[in-house]
Order: C-alpha cells, then structure tokens, then sequence
C-alpha cells in the first residue's frame, strides 16, 4: 500500500516549524552573545540546526507539504526566547538551548515509533532523516 | 432581466475573491474538516470503513487533494474519494460499476445538454437518457446542479494538471523553452479558462451555485488545489509565508480574471487575456514592494536587538 500523506505532511510540517524555530532561538541567542566568549560555540550549534532546517526545506518540497502558516509567529517567538535567554547570560542561554535539544529529541523519537509502529519498509526514506 | 440576474450572480462570485483571499491566509486544509461532497459522501464512507484507516473522515478527505505522489503520476480522477495513497481501499472489481463510477458517467455525459439547459436536472435527465439510463436517473443528484458544475471544475482541474504535466516534460526532455514565470503563470491560467468557453453564458450560474454555503468547502477546495498544482509546476519550491502569499495572490488573479471573462465581449476574449497579462504583472511588481517591506521590519529588530546588547554589556562589564 502507499504511504499514509496526511501523517506524513504533518509530521513535516511540525518539524520544520521546529527546526525552523530553533534556528530563530540560535539567531537572537547570537544578536546577545555573539562577540562574548561563548560566541562560537553558539555559531557551531546553530549551524547544525541550518542544515537540519534544510533537510526539512527539502523534504516539504519533495512531498508538497504546506509550511505552517504561524511561520511569522514563530520567527519572532524564537528570536526573543533566544535573545531573552541570552540576556539573561551564558548559563541561562544553555540551559534554553539544553531543554530545546531534549524536547526536539523526545518528540522526534516519538515521531519514529509512530512511523515503525505503522510500517518501517514504507518510511524507510523519512526514517533515515531522523 | 437577464442583466440584472448575471449582475446578482457576479456579486456574489465577487465574495468569492473575499473568501479565498481570507481562507487562504488561514489555516485552510486543517479547518476545512469535511468536505462534503454531495457526490461521495455514502462512497467515502463505503473506503473508510473498508480500508480500516484510523484516520477520521476528515483527513481520509482531504488527503484526497493532497494526492499529488512524489513520482508526479498525473491525477486521473480527482472527484473520486482516492484512499489510493493509503493502499488498498477502493479496489473496484472489473466486472461491476461502482455507483460512484456511474454518476460520473452520467455527469459528464450531461455536460453536452448544459449550454441548452443550464446546470440544472434537465441536462442530467439528458445525459443519462443518452447512456440509455431513465431520466428518473437525474434523481440520484441535488436539485440545484451542485454535483454536476463540482464535476465539471474537477475535469477541468485534471486537464490542465495534465496539460502542465505534459509541458513539464517536454521541457525536460529539451523539446521546449522553459517560460519566464509571468508567461507561464498567464499561460496557465489562460489555459484553464478557456475551458469555460462553451459553457459561457451559464457559467455565472455556475459561479453562484458554487458560493452556497454547503458548496463552499467543495469548491474553495478545488480552487486551492489548482492554484498550489498551478505553482507547483511553475517551479515554486518556498518553505516560508511566501508559500502563502504567491497562492493567495495568484487566486486574486484567477478569480478577478475570471469575472472579467464573464462580462467579455471582445473576439476571442482578447480583452480578457489582456487584463490577465496586467494582473500577472501587478503579481510579479508586488513580490519587489514585500521585499521591501520585510527588509524595513528587519532592520527595526536589529535596531532594537543592538540596543538590548548593548544595554546587556554595560550591565555584564559594570
């Protein structure tokens, strides 16, 4: 059988938003912290997640999946959670990239299990993204 | 009198313009729950129950317009409830005819009889009779010719898919130029207009059937759908609000465009495809103004963002 679009287009679109959003957090955390110490580290991070973001882009395009259309809400939300954290100094900025991470890992996690609980041949594809 | 009922109908297709415009800004396909299509509904709850998808009817539904495969197979029949991307569902034997089937056998077949009779029982009366069913076969369907103009919008909708699809490949296989994006955006729309020609003159008719409320999901439903297969193939691959923006702007352009048709008189409709080429343009001239705008709410936020940082240095070096 094929696969199951409306999971699919879902699980893409909250995902992107994600790493969407984290890519913000990233972006104000660096406005703060960029010229400190702690400057590079924070660069390093978030170039990961600007390539995670666009496995995503590639992914949305490939299966015609709408992005979300809070995209404007989560630009700013981002942006001012990380420039907040920020603000608030080294620790508090890792402690919010910290707690971002786990969730985004706890949620993709279960992503997977809905996937492989369903059929594991079918989304083989998506499953090797994550 | 005439004058004053197409007037009548024209207004109302004029909300049409204000209703997309706002769906299109909302959150469309997730709240469009049930698109109740007279046509499928006892079909799609026949799949649903057989096909044991935990999916509720809404998303069986929509999926449906969404069926566009990675390997691009063309749509064939997009009215019909297509669970085919979930698997089996909706295996027709050979030897027998789904009612569903049937139906659209007999719309399309009634498709002849509406320049004469409009978009009315009549001229599905006609096409059955000329399937050599009983006129009383008009029976199975709405009296307002709901299901016969949804019918038709859907044909439309797969030729020009296919239309596109075609011209896709030829470019592909370097039998073509690749058009400019206004070109292929006018072309496309030109295209799929045309296809109203021989049903001009009931086509307001038409238009304000489609506005009543139990239609509305139906058909702003096929409007989104061609309008995003429409970019698909003009190559937009945007993953951020333009997504919105460009399909949003382009169903201002077709539904303008096509009230303008309606009230043409011109040979050929040239003044039609002429206010199409203007609307095109106007399109493409926007893109450059949001540019603009964003780039000004940009620099406000680094404006802001500097001053935080450096409010933020003072306090840390303090």
């Amino acid at each position: 059988g094929g696969i199951n679009k409306p999971v699919i287009e879902r699980i893409i679109r909250v995902d992107h938003a994600g790493e969407y959003g984290a890519n913000r957090i990233y972006a104000g955390q660096m406005a703060v912290l960029g010229r400190s110490s702690v400057g590079p580290v924070i660069q390093q991070m978030w170039n990961q997640e600007k390539d995670h973001l666009k496995k995503f882009n590639d992914l949305m395009v490939a299966y015609r999946v709408r992005p979300t259309v809070l995209l404007p809400f989560w630009n700013v939300a981002g942006f001012v959670l990380g420039a907040g954290s920020a603000l608030l100094g080294r620790k508090g900025a890792m402690a919010c990239t910290v707690a971002v991470e786990e969730s985004i890992s706890d949620h993709y996690n279960s992503q997977i299990r809905t996937l492989v609980e369903e059929d594991p041949e079918k989304y083989k594809e998506l499953l090797q993204v994550f | 009198k005439m004058a004053a009922a197409a007037a009548g109908s024209l207004r109302r297709a004029g909300w049409r313009l204000h209703l997309t415009l706002l769906a299109s800004l909302s959150v469309l396909r997730c709240q469009l729950s049930v698109p109740q299509r007279a046509l499928q509904a006892s079909a799609v709850l026949r799949r649903v129950s057989d096909e044991q998808h935990k999916e509720p009817l809404a998303s069986s539904s929509q999926q449906h317009f969404d069926s566009h495969p990675t390997d691009q197979q063309p749509e064939q029949e997009p009215q019909g409830p297509r669970p085919s991307s979930t698997g089996q569902g909706g295996q027709e034997s050979e030897d027998y005819e789904s009612e569903e089937q049937l139906q659209h056998r007999i719309l399309t077949a009634a498709l002849e009889f509406v320049p004469e009779h409009g978009w009315t029982a009549e001229a599905i009366a006609e096409g059955a009779k000329t399937l050599g069913l009983s006129a009383a076969s008009a029976g199975m369907f709405r009296n307002d010719g709901s299901e016969l103009i949804l019918h038709f919008v859907s044909q439309c909708n797969t030729k020009l898919t296919e239309l596109l699809e075609q011209e896709q490949k030829q470019v592909q296989l370097g039998e073509a130029e690749k058009k400019p994006l206004d070109q292929f955006l006018r072309d496309a729309v030109e295209a799929r207009l045309r296809m109203l020609i021989p049903y001009i003159e009931k086509w307001p008719q038409a238009l304000s059937v489609l506005l009543l409320p139990h239609n509305i999901p139906a058909s702003l439903s096929l409007l989104t759908s061609m309008i995003d297969d429409i970019w698909h193939y003009a190559g937009d691959q945007s993953t951020d609000f333009n997504w919105y923006t460009r399909r949003a702007v382009l169903t201002g352009v077709y539904n303008t465009t096509e009230l303008v048709m309606m009230q043409d008189s011109s040979p050929d409709f040239e003044d039609t495809w002429r206010f199409l080429e203007n609307r095109v343009t106007d399109a493409m001239n926007m893109g450059n103004t949001a540019n603009k705008v964003q780039s000004t709410g940009e620099a406000l936020v680094q404006g802001l963002m500097g001053a935080a940082v450096t409010v933020s240095n003072a306090e840390t070096r303090r």
